[in-house]
């Protein structure tokens, strides 16, 4: 009876799926109006943090490349930024967009002697790239070394701003990931991620996939940062090149439930209120964060969306095909 | 033997994993539309010369050619558009997809793609339960209908030649009639097939001609119906 009960408001919500992310939209387009500026401020958190998650998950989730080291798409990006309105007056779009670019190229040059490591050595591999990057720039005069920029571009911006462009980024990240995991890519990433040989020899292009989403992760995570550190104002190398970035992905992937879209979705908003709570404690965070990804690893290996799915068999943004 | 044409042809073929040589001097050939059959015992190089078939694996020396073409050392994904499919040793089907899912992955090359409803549907005619269950969860089928999804993935792709890796393991007896009966199915729609199996009496009987290997060489030749059960045990053991 009960179990008839849900599956009867599953259908329902199956149904009326785009009805309700067009309502969901509308009334996160409208949150600046109503909303107090620390609420729009969380928001806005969300919503990078879950650009940056989508794109580990597609990256860890799908594609099979564990990286450690996402942190140098962050601190390319923010920098970029940094050098390219203070030193030389840029607009800030182009500054933006520019830092995209320079995380893409970054990337394919590095996917060369990167690819060739395999699983725990790609991992350590990615690490230590943005480790040298962390080192190289704050020991770089023309980035002014360890001491940092004020972004004042930012000045120009107000929250509500830098709310909508979050937005976009954010709900942009989703929106790019399910369009992929529907393309024929999307049909070999998927095979990837369940059996890597297999996929190979159903004739997918195992190299080229990953390289692919490697592309798209950085650019997409060079984006999301920038906007964080127009934000944020201020941008020093340990911290925009430091593991944390990293570390905050993997929890909201692995407590979201990897390998789905939604996922990161429920983990970002799980993530992302914990830190604010936790901020009063600061000594214990970590330790309460790292306590909550132990006890759900062994309660629910699959994360919070990958139980519910199992257990009820619904998806609510699910790629599948019919 | 002499007269078909020749759809696959291995000629002294040398595989090492490392200092160690797997595959010693292989060399054998496979008739068009035929069923040959590879037996041998666990470690006697089977899997290891069909992964250089199917392109997983380079050889170190020798050379592999299909309908004419030096296949040698190409990578799995062109081995698949070229026309030859793997059914996996361990079923490999892909667990988180749907069985939907996994059938199209097999259609994944261009070639194959542009007749996939066409292939879809002989897969389901040969395998009604695959349509029954289309959109369930492939990890949710039984064993058996795990190994029918694992076939009906390789012939998705369209091949001309089909090689099944130990196809009865972990499988009931009567499934495995049923799955042998599909088959012989397949190979009278014109399609080759390659079998490799450790059960040597229902190798002898399902194939016209066989290959026995032990410690990576080729020891015993012949038609199947002509090869005594006990030569092959004795070949296939070493005693």
């Amino acid at each position: 009876m009960g179990k008839e009960c849900v599956t009867i408001v599953i259908n329902d919500i199956r149904n009326y799926k785009w009805f309700i992310i067009t309502g969901l939209i509308a009334v996160l387009l409208t949150i600046p109006f109503w909303a107090s500026n620390y609420t729009v401020s969380i928001f806005l958190l969300i919503f990078m943090y879950l650009a940056l998650a989508q794109m580990w998950n597609l990256l860890a989730g799908y594609a099979g490349l564990v990286s450690l080291g996402q942190q140098m798409f962050i601190g390319l990006g923010g920098y970029t930024l940094a050098v390219l309105t203070e030193l030389y007056r840029a607009p800030l779009w182009s500054s933006i967009l520019i830092g995209g670019v320079i995380s893409l190229i970054f990337a394919l040059i590095i996917s060369a002697p990167i690819f060739r490591m395999r699983e725990a050595y790609f991992t350590i591999g990615t690490w230590l790239v943005a480790e040298a990057l962390k080192i190289f720039f704050s020991n770089w005069g023309y980035v002014r070394y360890g001491q940092g920029f004020f972004i004042t571009a930012a000045y120009q911006l107000t929250t509500t701003h830098m709310y909508y462009m979050a937005m976009v980024i954010g709900l942009g990240s989703v929106a790019v990931v399910y369009i992929i995991l529907r393309s024929r890519l999307g049909l070999g990433l998927m095979a990837i991620r369940d059996n890597e040989t297999a996929a190979e020899s159903m004739g997918v292009e195992v190299f080229k996939a990953k390289l692919i989403c490697f592309l798209i992760g950085a650019f997409v995570t060079s984006i999301a940062g920038s906007i964080f550190y127009l934000y944020q104002v201020f941008i020093q190398p340990y911290a925009a090149f430091g593991i944390d970035w990293t570390v905050a992905m993997v929890f909201i992937v692995i407590i979201g439930g990897i390998g789905t879209i939604e996922g990161p979705l429920a983990g970002v908003v799980i993530y992302v209120l914990l830190r604010q709570y936790l901020y009063n404690y600061a000594g214990i965070s970590m330790l309460v964060l790292g306590l909550i990804a132990i006890v759900l690893i062994h309660v629910a290996p699959k994360g919070f969306i990958g139980t519910l799915q199992e257990k009820l068999g619904f998806e609510f943004l699910s790629p599948r095909r019919r | 033997m002499t007269t078909a044409n020749i759809i696959l042809q291995v000629d002294n073929v040398d595989i090492y994993y490392g200092d160690f040589q797997a595959i010693r001097n292989v060399s054998f050939q496979v008739p068009e539309r035929s069923i040959i059959s590879i037996i041998g015992s666990n470690g006697a190089g089977k899997s290891t010369l069909l992964k250089a078939i199917a392109g997983l694996l380079k050889p170190y020396s020798g050379k592999i050619i299909f309908k004419g073409k030096d296949i040698t050392g190409l990578m799995a994904n062109k081995i698949v558009a070229e026309g030859i499919s793997l059914v996996p040793e361990g079923r490999r089907i892909f667990p988180r997809m749907t069985v939907y899912e996994n059938l199209i992955i097999g259609s994944y090359t261009p070639k194959a793609r542009r007749k996939n409803k066409e292939l879809l549907n002989k897969v389901f005619e040969l395998f009604p339960v695959l349509k029954e269950k289309s959109q369930q969860i492939a990890s949710n089928l039984s064993g058996g209908q795990q190994q029918m999804l694992a076939i009906g993935r390789a012939l998705m792709s369209d091949p001309e030649l089909i090689i099944f890796d130990e196809i009865s393991l972990g499988l009931a007896p009567l499934i495995v009639k049923e799955i042998y009966q599909k088959i012989s199915e397949i190979n009278r729609e014109g399609t080759t097939v390659v079998l490799v199996e450790q059960d040597v009496r229902r190798s002898l009987k399902a194939s016209e001609f066989s290959y026995v290997m032990r410690g990576g060489e080729i020891v015993l030749t012949g038609k199947s119906s002509a090869l005594e059960e006990e030569d092959v045990k004795v070949a296939y053991f070493g005693l």
